[in-house]
């Protein structure tokens, strides 16, 4: 882990750089991934108009999996292996993200809820209105006990 | 004739208790680094072309989607709502992995059909555990709503 003493006080802030979630970067996270054997056609609320309006969207949106990622990433950027084994995240995704939006990943440390082995933190993830689009809490481990 | 005994992916067929996979992979490099780029991150962890080199942590977040997609077909898919993950162990490269899941709970709320899915990915050889998560997901009805 590579805080320092003074950056784990509680209500201390930390944020990824902005992240646009624009159709190349959706593209290059979707190659990235080994998609399943097709259970449906082509044409769902991430790619089709047609589709996201049924769902109840204005337009396509981003996977939720893309906006968790960048918010993990942070985590792992902060905090290396005390997140990747040993960490922990939970989140809901309050509010779509639209392809072109701009996400920034926050977290903050409540040290009132940490124990001497995982320091805990509150997470979001803001899109360029400054809105909320994913909430939730993490842990990074501290200690090897 | 078909030989696809997938059941059509619709609420009635997703029942709790249900057992999904195994499937198994071997984590590559290709895909390290791929994830990584669309992530846009130069984090050393994640090796930059040379050996040893670990995944970022939801790299293999979506082995949900092939455990519905070998025991479902059709649908109009699902809106993720909530995810939580426990990371026990980084995958590595060239390590081979097996992941197992289990529906284990469905249920309406405010007119939606909600369904959660844990699923944990284990070390193929050693049987250690890598990462357990859970999704749920709003599941779209036959016309594409959420109801």
């Amino acid at each position: 882990m590579s805080s320092s003493a003074d950056e784990v006080r509680s209500g201390v802030e930390f944020a990824s750089a902005p992240y646009c979630l624009d159709a190349d970067t959706a593209e290059a996270y979707r190659r990235a991934n080994h998609g399943p054997r097709r259970r449906r056609p082509a044409g769902g609320i991430h790619d089709d108009n047609s589709a996201a309006n049924k769902a109840g969207f204005v337009a396509p949106i981003a996977a939720g999996e893309q906006v968790l990622a960048v918010m993990a990433q942070l985590l792992v950027d902060r905090f290396g292996m005390g997140f990747l084994s040993g960490g922990r995240i939970e989140i809901a995704f309050v509010k779509p993200v639209l392809f072109g939006d701009t996400i920034v990943a926050h977290a903050r440390i409540e040290l009132e809820r940490s124990s001497d082995t995982h320091l805990e933190l509150a997470i979001r993830v803001e899109n360029q209105r400054g809105e909320n689009v994913l909430l939730g809490t993490a842990a990074v481990r501290t200690s090897t006990a | 004739m078909s030989d696809d005994d997938r059941l059509p992916m619709r609420a009635e067929n997703l029942r709790e208790g249900m057992s999904l996979g195994p499937i198994h992979y071997v984590v590559t490099a290709e895909q390290v680094g791929a994830f990584a780029g669309a992530l846009r991150s130069a984090n050393p962890l994640y090796g930059g072309g040379s050996g040893a080199a670990l995944a970022p942590p939801t790299m293999r977040l979506n082995d949900y989607a092939l455990l519905i997609a070998e025991h479902f077909k059709g649908g109009k898919g699902g809106v993720h709502a909530k995810h939580r993950c426990e990371f026990h162990q980084p995958m590595r490269v060239g390590q081979a992995v097996t992941t197992t899941g289990t529906i284990t709970k469905t249920y309406r709320q405010r007119g939606k059909f909600y369904f959660e899915l844990e699923y944990e990915s284990r070390d193929a050889e050693s049987g250690g555990l890598l990462v357990r998560q859970a999704i749920t997901s709003v599941l779209l009805n036959e016309a594409g709503e959420m109801r």
